[in-house]
C-alpha cells in the first residue's frame, strides 16, 4: 500500500488529490518508503512535524487549494532526498477557515495537540496578524508566507519570519524605477479604497519620485463599487501609465471599462497579478490588457529562456507551460505567490541543519539560524530567484519579474535586482527576548 | 502551557488594529468576476416574465385540465420496500466508521471524509437524491437499526402508541424547526464547521440527542417532527419523479405527489420557510450587499469570527422577513379569494415552496457538489491517510478547473438560471392546483394566487439577483 501510495503521487495529471498529505496517517508512510531506510537507524526516527496553517476555507480557499499542492511538492521532494537532519517532514494541515481568530486557535491546537515543530504557511495578512501573538506566547515558530509587510514592520514578534516571500513594499518598490525608465513619469493611480490600495499609494509615490516620476493624479476607488465609467474621467489627459491595483469579482469589469473608455489608444498601464491571480489572462472583458505590464512575483507562463530549476519546480508542483493545472487548463495557478511555500520549506530545512535541530527545545537556536541566514543562491531551493534575507526584519528580498501580456502570454520583459527593492529596515526583532 | 482561549480571541482583535497599513489583499477575482460580465440583468427580467407568463396562463387554463395532467402516472413494475433494517444498521456502521475517522483521520477538511460526507454527500447530494428519487432516508438513517437493536434489547415496544412520554401535539414540528436552525447556524455562521473533530463531536451529540428522544417519543413521532433531515428530506421527496402505491413502482410528474400532501401546521410551515430562509440567506451573507449592510469591506472580508452576530440576526431575519411576506400574501390572497381558512391556506400553500427550496439547493450548491464530490470520492478510498485505495479513487485528480473560467461561470450560470426559474414556474403550477382545491372556483383560485405570484416574481429575480452579484470570496 505504501509502495502505491508512493509511486502514484506524481501521475501523467500532475499532483493528485493523494499529494494532499493527509495528516497524521502519512509519516508512517514515508518513512517506510526506500529514501528512508539508510535513516532508520539515524538518531531518532521520529518525524519533523510541521503545522500548515492553511486557508482551505473561507475567501483565502482559491489561494490555499495552491499553497496545498505546493507544499505538498516541496515536502515530498525533501523527503526523497533524505528529509531534514535524516528524518523525514511530516505535514499536518488545519484548516484555519481565512480568519484570525480561527487562525490563533490552530496555531493553539498545532502546540498542544499535534505538538508540532513549528507552524508555517498562513497567506492571508488578517490571519497573520492574529495568529502571530499566539504563536509568540507559544513560542512556537511561525514561518509565514503572506506578502504582506507586517513582519517586516516590526509589529509581530521573534517567533515570526517570512523568508520565502518578498513583502509588498519592497515590491512597489522594486518596479518603480523600470516604471519610470521604460513607460513614463507621469503616473496615475486606480486603487481600492481601504489598507491594500493605501499601501501601494503611500509605497509607490515616494518610490517612482525618487526616480524623477511624478504621482498626476490618486483615484480611490470605493471597496464595494462594480462599474468604474465615472471614475476614469479623474485620470488626467497628460498621464504616462496608470498603475492600477484593483482586486476582487469587478476586476474583470474594470479592465472592460477601461477599455471601453481609451478605446484604442490611452496610457501604457502597469498593474499587480494580484488581481489576476489564479484567473486566465485570455479570460473575455481582458483583452484591453493587451500590450500592458504587470509585477509577477514568479511568472506564470513558462519563459523562453527558463534556467532548470525553473522547469524543474514547475514539473514537480504540477504546473503546465501556461501557469496552470496540467491536465486541467482551467485550473490556473497562484503562480505568483505560492512558490513562497517551496523556498520557505527549503529554508526550514536549511536552518534546522544549521542549528543541528532536533527538538521543540531547539525552536529559539532555529529562529536564529533563521536571522542568521543571508544571501540565498537561485536554485531548486530558490527557483524564484536569489535571495537575501534580513534577520533584523524577518523578511527576505528578492528579484521580480515585470511581465508584458503579450498573445495571451504574459512574457518576462525585466527583471528587478534585489537593490531596486531594498528599504532600510525598520524594526530588530533581534533585539527581543524569545 | 496552554493558551486560554479567550485570551486568543482577545489577541485576535486587539491585533486587527495592527493591520492597517500592512495589509497585502488577496481579495480573489473569483468566478463571479465572469458572471458579473454576462447579461444577467436579461436573466433576471426573463425569469420575472416566465413567472408572470406562467401564472397568467394558469388564470385562464381549466383547473380541470391541470388536475388531470398531475394525475399522470407510468406504472413500472411490482415494488415492495424492504431491507429498512438491515440497511440502516449498516448505515449505523458507516456512521461510527465516519465518526472514527472524524477524530482520527486527515486534520485536512478536503481530505476528511467526515466534514466531506455530512456536508456534501449529505446535505447537498442527499437533499437532490430524494427530491428526485423519493425518501430514502429511513433506509439510510443511523438510528432505525439501532431503535430496533434496542427495543429487541430491553423489551420496549416498538409501537408507536406506548413511548414513555407523549409529545404533545401543540409541540409540532418546533422541535425540527428549532434543529435545523441550530443546524443552519453551525454551518453557516459558526467559526469552523468543516473541522472534522468539531464536526464529529457535533455529530455524536445529535445522534445520542436523537436516540433519547427516539426511545422516549417514539420513532415514528420523533422522526416526524423532531429529527430534521427526516422532516426535510420527507418535504423535498414530494417532488420525487417516482412514487410507491399499491405494490408497485410508479412514475408520476415532479410535484404530482403533493395532491397527497397534508395541510401542514404553522410549525410546518415555519419549517419549510426556514429551510428556504437558510440557503437564502447562504446566499446572501456573501454578497457585497449584505456586508455593505453590516459594515465589512468586501475586499477584506475579516473571517467568520468578525461576523458571527451579525449572520445569526441576519439568519434570524431571513426567516422572520420570509415569514411575514408569506403570510401577507396569503392573508391578501384569503382576502381577494373571500376565503375564511387563513392557517389552512397557509398549510397548503407553503408546499408550493418545496420546489423553489430545492432549485435553491442545486444552484447554490452546484460549485460546491461538483469539486468537494470529487474530494469525497477520493477520500473515501482512504479514509485514515493510511495511504489506503479502497475503491480506485484515491489517486484521482481533482478538477477544479470544471468549475473555474468564463466558459463554465457561462454553463454553470445558465443552469441555476434554469433550476430558479424552472422551480418557480412549477411553484406557481403547484399553488394554482391548490388554491383551485382551497377555494373551488378557478376565478377565485386566480384571485387569490395573485398576491402569491407578485411574492414568486419578487423571490425569481432575488433568486437570480444573489446568483450573478459580486460575492467576497
Amino acid at each position: 500500500m505504501t509502495e502505491n501510495r508512493k509511486s502514484t503521487i506524481l501521475t501523467p495529471h500532475g499532483l493528485t488529490r493523494r499529494s494532499a498529505l493527509k495528516g497524521l496517517g502519512v509519516a508512517a508512510g514515508l518513512m517506510a518508503a526506500p529514501g528512508f531506510v539508510r535513516y532508520g537507524q539515524a538518531q531518532t526516527s521520529e518525524p519533523i512535524r510541521i503545522g500548515f496553517q492553511c486557508h482551505r476555507t473561507g475567501i483565502g480557499a482559491a489561494y490555499g487549494r495552491w499553497y496545498e499542492r505546493t507544499t505538498t511538492a516541496a515536502a515530498k521532494l525533501i523527503n526523497e532526498a533524505g528529509g531534514i537532519n535524516g528524518r523525514p517532514l511530516e505535514i499536518i494541515i488545519e484548516d484555519d477557515g481565512t480568519d484570525p481568530k480561527r487562525g490563533a486557535e490552530v496555531v493553539e491546537k498545532f502546540a498542544n495537540q499535534h505538538k508540532v515543530d513549528l507552524v508555517y504557511g498562513t497567506l492571508f495578512s488578517h490571519v497573520v496578524v492574529g495568529s502571530a501573538p499566539a504563536a509568540g506566547e507559544l513560542k512556537m515558530p511561525y514561518y509565514v508566507v503572506s506578502e504582506g509587510y507586517h513582519v517586516a514592520s516590526g509589529k509581530m514578534n521573534r517567533y515570526c519570519v517570512q523568508p520565502g516571500i518578498t513583502d509588498v513594499k519592497a515590491q512597489v518598490r522594486s518596479v518603480a524605477p523600470w516604471i519610470a525608465n521604460n513607460l513614463g513619469k507621469k503616473i496615475t493611480l486606480v486603487y481600492p479604497d481601504y489598507a491594500f490600495g493605501h499601501d501601494h499609494r503611500d509605497f509607490f509615490e515616494p518610490a517612482i519620485q525618487a526616480q524623477g516620476g511624478q504621482v498626476v493624479a490618486k483615484v480611490p476607488i470605493p471597496p464595494t463599487e462594480t462599474s468604474f465609467t465615472r471614475y476614469l474621467p479623474q485620470i488626467p489627459s497628460d498621464t504616462d501609465v496608470i498603475y492600477h491595483v484593483m482586486v476582487g469579482p469587478a476586476v474583470l469589469t474594470f479592465v472592460k471599462e477601461l477599455g471601453e473608455f481609451f478605446g484604442n489608444s490611452g496610457p501604457q498601464l502597469f498593474g499587480f497579478i494580484d488581481s489576476l491571480e489564479a484567473v486566465d489572462i485570455n479570460s473575455p472583458g481582458l483583452e484591453f490588457l493587451d500590450g500592458s505590464h504587470f509585477w509577477e512575483g514568479m511568472p506564470r507562463y513558462a519563459q523562453p529562456d527558463e534556467p532548470e530549476y525553473v522547469s524543474f519546480y514547475r514539473d514537480t508542483v504540477g504546473i503546465d507551460e501556461n501557469g496552470a493545472s496540467v491536465g486541467d487548463p482551467t485550473d490556473v495557478s497562484t503562480a505568483a505567490h505560492m512558490f513562497g511555500c517551496w523556498e520557505t520549506l527549503h529554508i526550514i530545512k536549511t536552518a534546522m541543519e544549521a542549528s543541528g535541530y532536533a527538538g521543540p527545545g531547539d525552536r529559539t537556536k532555529l529562529i536564529e539560524a533563521t536571522e542568521a541566514m543571508t544571501d540565498m543562491e537561485a536554485g531548486r531551493e530558490h527557483p524564484q530567484g536569489k535571495k537575501r534575507f534580513n534577520g533584523k526584519i524577518h523578511q527576505v528580498f528578492g528579484e521580480q519579474n515585470i511581465s508584458r501580456v503579450e498573445d495571451g502570454r504574459l512574457n518576462v520583459v525585466h527583471r528587478t535586482s534585489i537593490e531596486d527593492g531594498h528599504y532600510e529596515p525598520e524594526a530588530d526583532y533581534t533585539t527581543m527576548l524569545f | 502551557m496552554r493558551l486560554k482561549l479567550p485570551r486568543i480571541a482577545g489577541y485576535a482583535i486587539a491585533c486587527f488594529a495592527l493591520l492597517a497599513g500592512t495589509v497585502a489583499a488577496f481579495a480573489h477575482a473569483s468566478e463571479r468576476g465572469h458572471v458579473l460580465l454576462l447579461p444577467t440583468s436579461y436573466y433576471l427580467m426573463g425569469g420575472a416574465m416566465a413567472v408572470v407568463f406562467s401564472f397568467v396562463v394558469l388564470a385562464f387554463m381549466p383547473p380541470g385540465a391541470l388536475l388531470q395532467a398531475g394525475a399522470w402516472r407510468l406504472r413500472l413494475c411490482r415494488y415492495r420496500p424492504f431491507g429498512k433494517f438491515a440497511a440502516s444498521t449498516f448505515s449505523f456502521a458507516a456512521f461510527a466508521f465516519l465518526l472514527h475517522v472524524g477524530w482520527a483521520g486527515s486534520r485536512d477538511p478536503l481530505a476528511n471524509l467526515l466534514p466531506l460526507t455530512v456536508w456534501t454527500v449529505l446535505w447537498l447530494c442527499l437533499t437532490l437524491a430524494q427530491g428526485i428519487f423519493g425518501f430514502w432516508w429511513p433506509w439510510l438513517n443511523p438510528w432505525y437499526g439501532p431503535w430496533r437493536i434496542w427495543t429487541a434489547v430491553t423489551g420496549q415496544t416498538a409501537r408507536e402508541d406506548n413511548p414513555f412520554l407523549i409529545l404533545p401535539n401543540r409541540v409540532g414540528r418546533w422541535p425540527a424547526f428549532a434543529i435545523l436552525f441550530a443546524f443552519a447556524w453551525f454551518e453557516l455562521v459558526s467559526l469552523a464547521p468543516d473541522d472534522p473533530g468539531n464536526l464529529a463531536g457535533v455529530v455524536v451529540a445529535y445522534w445520542l440527542f436523537t436516540f433519547a428522544c427516539i426511545v422516549l417519543f417514539g420513532y415514528g413521532t420523533w422522526m416526524a417532527r423532531g429529527e430534521f433531515f427526516s422532516v426535510f428530506f420527507r418535504l423535498v421527496s414530494h417532488l420525487a419523479v417516482f412514487a410507491v402505491r399499491a405494490g408497485y413502482l410508479w412514475l408520476v410528474l415532479p410535484g404530482a405527489k403533493l395532491r397527497h400532501a397534508p395541510v401542514l401546521p404553522a410549525s410546518g410551515v415555519a419549517f419549510v420557510l426556514l429551510a428556504l430562509a437558510y440557503i437564502s440567506f447562504d446566499g446572501l451573507m456573501r454578497t457585497f450587499a449584505w456586508l455593505q449592510i453590516i459594515g465589512v469591506n468586501p475586499l477584506e472580508f475579516p473571517g467568520r469570527s468578525a461576523v458571527i452576530l451579525q449572520n445569526t440576526l441576519g439568519l434570524a431575519g431571513m426567516v422572520t422577513l420570509f415569514a411575514v411576506l408569506f403570510l401577507a400574501a396569503i392573508l391578501a390572497g384569503e382576502k381577494l379569494a373571500g376565503g375564511k381558512g387563513t392557517a389552512r391556506a397557509a398549510g397548503a400553500l407553503v408546499w408550493s415552496f418545496v420546489p423553489i427550496a430545492l432549485a435553491y439547493h442545486f444552484s447554490h450548491y452546484l460549485v460546491v457538489m461538483l469539486v468537494n464530490g470529487q474530494y469525497a470520492l477520493a477520500a473515501a478510498s482512504d479514509p485514515l491517510a493510511r495511504g489506503w485505495n479502497l475503491f480506485g479513487t484515491a489517486d484521482m485528480p481533482i478538477r477544479a478547473g470544471l468549475t473555474l473560467g468564463a466558459d463554465a461561470a457561462w454553463a454553470i450560470w445558465n443552469a441555476q438560471a434554469a433550476a430558479i426559474v424552472g422551480g418557480h414556474v412549477l411553484a406557481i403550477i403547484l399553488a394554482h392546483a391548490t388554491a383551485y382545491g382551497l377555494y373551488g372556483s378557478a376565478r377565485r383560485a386566480a384571485l387569490s394566487q395573485i398576491p402569491m405570484a407578485v411574492l414568486m416574481i419578487f423571490y425569481t429575480v432575488f433568486g437570480l439577483w444573489l446568483l450573478s452579484t459580486p460575492t467576497a470570496g
